[in-house]
């Protein structure tokens, strides 16, 4: 199941760079630097989820003291800062050429920002605290709290005067994106949301080893 | 015409191919680590080892 779950995710990486490079078209505007966003905007999808899963694992915890769905949230909390990171890598790799410089304290890269260190400290307190029952309710609670953060980034872009693009595709409506351009960026949503779960799965089956093994 | 800027493309898919080849080579690494361990536990507490599913001929 691992290695199958491995293959098809790594087809659907190959399908995505395919898309990226090969079928979409270059941008008008941006010239072919755009190619980033079918790498980023994936990027960020996988975080929201990833934090969403957070979410929903950190309230089984607490309601039921399960300890499969309290691996679940950190596993996914790792892999949520993972992604997060590699948000703000590739955005600031693709705003020096397009808006003049590597970093602003725009609304959504300060949200972005807020957030990574939220679930960093996350993954901190969960390392601080010897004790295994105490530290995954603190963080089961902690990831109910920073998940409020989420709807925060999405929305900065129309709260805020931004510099930053409203949303491409994870917006209410019909995308006003050439066709070939959703397709390729669906293909990158659906191969990351598997690279997730490949993670995910690995991560928890890692957290339960080493839980056995300090028992 | 607009500049490519392919050097600043490169950079970003590099980077994510290094930050997620070293992520995957650690979950590897550290799933091995304790799989084996937990394979010398098992023979030193005397416990049997996990069977795998028997086919029949």
């Amino acid at each position: 199941m691992k290695r199958l779950l491995g293959a098809v995710t790594v087809v659907g990486l190959v399908a995505g760079l395919v898309m990226a490079f090969g079928i979409a078209p270059r941008e008008a505007t941006q010239g072919n630097v755009q190619r980033i966003m079918y790498l980023h905007v994936p990027s960020v999808w996988v975080a929201y989820l990833a934090f969403a899963v957070v979410l929903v694992a950190s309230v089984a915890y607490l309601a039921r003291r399960s300890e499969p769905a309290d691996r679940l949230a950190h596993a996914s909390a790792e892999v949520g800062v993972l992604f997060t990171g590699l948000t703000i890598a590739t955005g600031s790799i693709w705003g020096k050429p397009t808006w003049g410089t590597w970093w602003t304290w725009d609304a959504r890269l300060t949200t972005v920002s807020i957030l990574f260190v939220m679930y960093l400290g996350y993954l901190l307190l969960r390392g601080m605290i010897d004790d295994r029952e105490r530290g995954a309710r603190f963080a089961a609670v902690l990831g109910i709290v920073a998940a409020f953060n989420i709807p925060l980034v999405h929305f900065s872009v129309y709260w805020w005067r931004t510099l930053h693009q409203p949303p491409s595709l994870m917006k209410p409506g019909p995308s006003t994106m050439p066709g070939v351009i959703v397709a390729a960026l669906l293909v990158n949503f659906a191969a990351f949301t598997l690279l997730y779960v490949y993670f995910v799965t690995r991560r928890a089956r890692v957290l339960r080893l080493e839980a056995e093994a300090e028992a | 015409m607009t500049a490519d800027n392919w050097s600043f493309v490169f950079a970003a898919y590099g980077l994510a191919v290094v930050v997620l080849v070293t992520y995957w080579r650690f979950l590897v690494r550290r799933e091995r680590e304790l799989s084996e361990g937990d394979t010398l536990r098992r023979h030193g507490s005397g416990m049997p080892e996990p069977q795998t599913e028997r086919r029949s001929p």
